[in-house]
């Protein structure tokens, strides 16, 4: 008879306990993987970040604009090798209320700097050629169920055209993907000179800038020569990696780890108590059984150790069961047509995943297993 | 009948007295419940907070004009030309002087660095004029002085100086060319406009080349809540391509932002409360196969099944009980108050306080109530139908 037979056993004898305790370890390691891919969803945008990319910003905040004519003098520095503007449209398709991420580009630079963005070079002529050519990411094409060769109305909620309306033709001429599963495909990109020729106002001016540099290592010569090169004027800038301002961006919303681990983190307690607890019960009513192994000459070593091995078990089969569940959720979700991000549990987040298993099933092993350990036969024999 | 109550009460005490001998399988359950309602109620209490500030910002007695389509003061422009057309409108309150009572602002976004992750925030700057200051009630400078028409001068709410760096009193900072200094504070009663900074509207209008336009207009109505004069004018002179509402309808829609994380703290708590449940079922079972000579005992003096019954689930009911008071109680100590900031619908920070309530209280009760009540039923089910033979058999 083997250890782990005895395991097995000692596991499936009270069936329905097993069962709750699985399910609670279930729970949380289910809450945990479904919040942590969406932490690592929210990240993408740091981790995704090109090392060679900078953004410039009006120094003031980045809704303030800057004139155009600072995209050639930043050309002109050294070690910077293309720029591209953009500004911020805030589109939305026939709902006022769902924001369309759009933007107004120059497309040939565009291309240059954001290179992350897949599509057949055929299209990308196209959309180089034709004025009021738009291209869309994949996510939000299927969102609106959106084709190559569509034309659409986008409606601005900020700008409108010299006539007064406040909406835009566009042909739609290519549906891009990413480089990445995580890249962003929700946005949208079109010509900036179709949008600075028809609005009403604010003409000649654009929102912010990228700048691609010859090497992440002048990143911070190429900031200092943009800022201190229109300083004192009316518009200044302030340029910082792509990273470094993505994060911002998402840290205005507020402190979203904190949450996500905070909550993360009370899941665990709570199973942390309630296996624990079942453990000790479960090893308290075995006291004769322990005895009567001790007696029969099994050394407490390996008795310490099948206690230790039915919690890991516990841990290991509840938590990996959370993992799939959380996965076929994140599948679901990805079927449905709501305009939910693509969360991915990666590898290193089920590592993670499977390390706090092994220390939740110690833990909740530890102190039944030692009072198994110190069991003296006699007095297991005197308790009932 | 009145046996039977006797009967169920004498078994529903004998259960609680007991509760010490299985002091921690009952502790376990009561941390699990408690954990669920404070995860439950901190989610509740943010977009709660959220809500109340945005809500007690608007005011019922003045309507807000912007841009057709515009949907927040940010997107918003509205021209010289138009707001002087609109000052002409019916249905506006009028002065001693016999002047509409309205003030024209603006709302541009500048830089700040929120405390908490030492990183830039966007922060609403309002061009504002005295009228518009008299528009909202509680103004009140709470430091320093107001600022000075045709100077760059910013008084900040109070909201600003408690989670942003970079505009304390007698700061300078500067936006583009321009010098600006911090001469007061003020506090607004806890609402919105506590995370603004307020400035003269011309001098805005100079120094960010707004030229003659402003973003928003502020109209005080004649009769609360009445607009509909305002809005037949607007929609019959084809000059003016505004939308107008009430400030409280604007802001009470802005404070819907937050529904998301109601939905969110619900369904994460849903979630865990069924890791909760699961160790209040396993604490019941537990204690109704520790009780199960206790039962049986009963049984044979003439007890009724209903008694076990009703003696087990009380048991799972109070432990989830107190588990929710526990929970709500930590959650009120460590939340209740806590100031918190978030990219609102002008895409600027509000700084809010997170505010529990006795409506969520109650739910926070109703979700401990409703674990104890399933994770006590099948439990009470069990010791309700245990064969007394058995019982005492298992219990040798």
């Amino acid at each position: 008879m083997s250890d782990l037979y005895l395991v097995f056993k000692n596991l499936t004898r009270a069936k329905l306990r097993l069962f709750l305790t699985l399910f609670a370890t279930f729970i949380a390691f289910m809450v945990y993987a479904l919040l942590t891919a969406f932490q690592s969803f929210l990240n993408s945008g740091v981790d995704l970040a090109a090392d060679d990319r900078l953004v410039v910003l009006n120094k003031i905040n980045f809704t303030q604009p800057l004139p155009i004519a600072y995209v050639n003098r930043v050309r002109a520095l050294e070690n910077v090798i293309d720029v591209v503007h953009l500004n911020w449209f805030g589109g939305y398709y026939q709902d006022p209320q769902k924001m369309v991420v759009t933007m107004a580009v120059d497309p040939e630079s565009f291309l240059r700097v954001f290179n992350e963005y897949v599509m057949p070079e055929t299209e990308k002529a196209a959309w180089v050629k034709n004025r009021q050519g738009l291209i869309v990411g994949k996510k939000a094409a299927e969102l609106y169920g959106w084709q190559v060769g569509d034309r659409i109305p986008l409606n601005s909620n900020i700008f409108s055209q010299t006539d007064g309306r406040t909406d835009w033709d566009f042909d739609i001429v290519s549906i891009y993907t990413g480089e990445d599963e995580q890249t962003d495909t929700t946005s949208l990109y079109f010509h900036y000179d179709y949008f600075n020729e028809t609005q009403s106002f604010g003409r000649g001016m654009i929102g912010w800038m990228g700048v691609r540099t010859d090497d992440p290592g002048n990143n911070e010569k190429v900031i200092s020569s943009i800022d201190s090169l229109f300083q004192n004027t009316q518009y200044e800038t302030e340029s910082m990696p792509e990273a470094v301002f993505n994060k911002a961006f998402i840290e205005q919303i507020g402190n979203i780890g904190l949450i996500i681990s905070s909550v993360v983190l009370a899941a665990f307690f709570i199973i942390l108590v309630i296996v624990g607890n079942s453990m000790v019960l479960a090893i308290r009513e075995r006291t004769r059984e322990i005895g009567v192994m001790k007696t029969l000459g099994f050394r407490s070593p390996r008795i310490f150790r099948m206690v230790l091995a039915e919690s890991l078990l516990i841990a290991l089969i509840g938590g990996l069961l959370g993992l799939a569940a959380a996965r076929g959720i994140i599948y679901m979700l990805s079927q449905s047509s709501t305009p939910i991000p693509t969360l991915i549990i990666d590898q290193s987040i089920v590592l993670k995943a499977v390390g706090i298993m092994i220390v939740m099933g110690l833990v909740t092993g530890i102190i039944p297993a030692i009072n198994a350990l110190r069991l003296n036969i006699i007095t297991s024999f005197s308790r009932t | 009948m009145s046996s039977l109550l006797s009967q169920m009460w004498t078994v529903i005490m004998m259960n609680l007295r007991s509760l010490p001998q299985r002091l921690w399988m009952s502790l376990a359950a009561v941390f699990a419940v408690s954990v669920v309602v404070a995860v439950l109620l901190s989610f509740l209490a943010m977009a709660n907070g959220f809500e109340e500030t945005l809500k007690g910002t608007g005011s019922e007695n003045i309507a807000i004009a912007s841009r057709v389509g515009s949907q927040s003061e940010l997107n918003s422009t509205i021209s010289r030309d138009n707001v002087n057309l609109l000052l002409g409108a019916p249905g506006i309150a009028k002065d001693a002087n016999g002047d509409a009572i309205a003030s024209a602002e603006l709302y541009v976004i500048v830089d700040g660095i929120k405390r908490s992750s030492q990183t830039e925030v966007n922060i609403p700057m309002r061009g504002i004029s005295p009228t518009g200051i008299e528009l909202r009630e509680n103004v009140e400078i709470v430091e320093g002085r107001m600022f000075e028409s045709g100077r760059n001068e910013i008084i900040v709410g109070q909201g600003v100086t408690k989670e942003f760096q970079g505009f304390e009193l007698g700061k300078r900072t500067r936006f583009g060319k321009s010098e600006w200094e911090v001469v007061g504070v003020f506090s607004t009663g806890g609402t919105a406009f506590e995370s603004e900074l307020w400035a003269d509207a011309p001098t805005v209008q100079s120094q960010f080349n707004r030229g003659s336009t402003f973003q928003t207009m502020r109209i005080r109505l004649a009769k609360p809540g009445n607009v509909q004069p305002l809005i037949d004018f607007a929609a019959a002179e084809p000059r003016l391509q505004v939308d107008i509402e009430t400030e409280s309808d604007y802001f009470s829609s802005q404070g819907k932002a937050l529904q998301g994380i109601v939905t969110l703290g619900w369904g994460l708590s849903i979630v865990m409360a069924l890791g909760a449940l699961a160790g209040a079922l396993n604490t019941m079972y537990t204690s109704v196969a520790a009780r199960s000579t206790e039962i049986a005992t009963l049984r044979t003096l003439g007890f009724s099944s209903l008694s076990a019954f009703a003696g087990t689930l009380a048991e799972s009911v109070v432990l989830s009980v107190i588990g929710g008071v526990v929970g709500s109680i930590a959650a009120y100590l460590l939340l209740d108050g806590v100031t918190a900031s978030t990219l609102g619908g002008s895409f600027s920070q509000v700084v809010f306080n997170f505010r529990l309530s006795p409506e969520l209280f109650k739910q926070g009760i109703l979700l401990a109530l409703l674990i104890g009540l399933v994770g006590g039923f099948f439990p009470a089910f069990r010791a309700a139908r245990m064969p007394v033979l058995l019982a005492f058999r298992n219990a040798s």
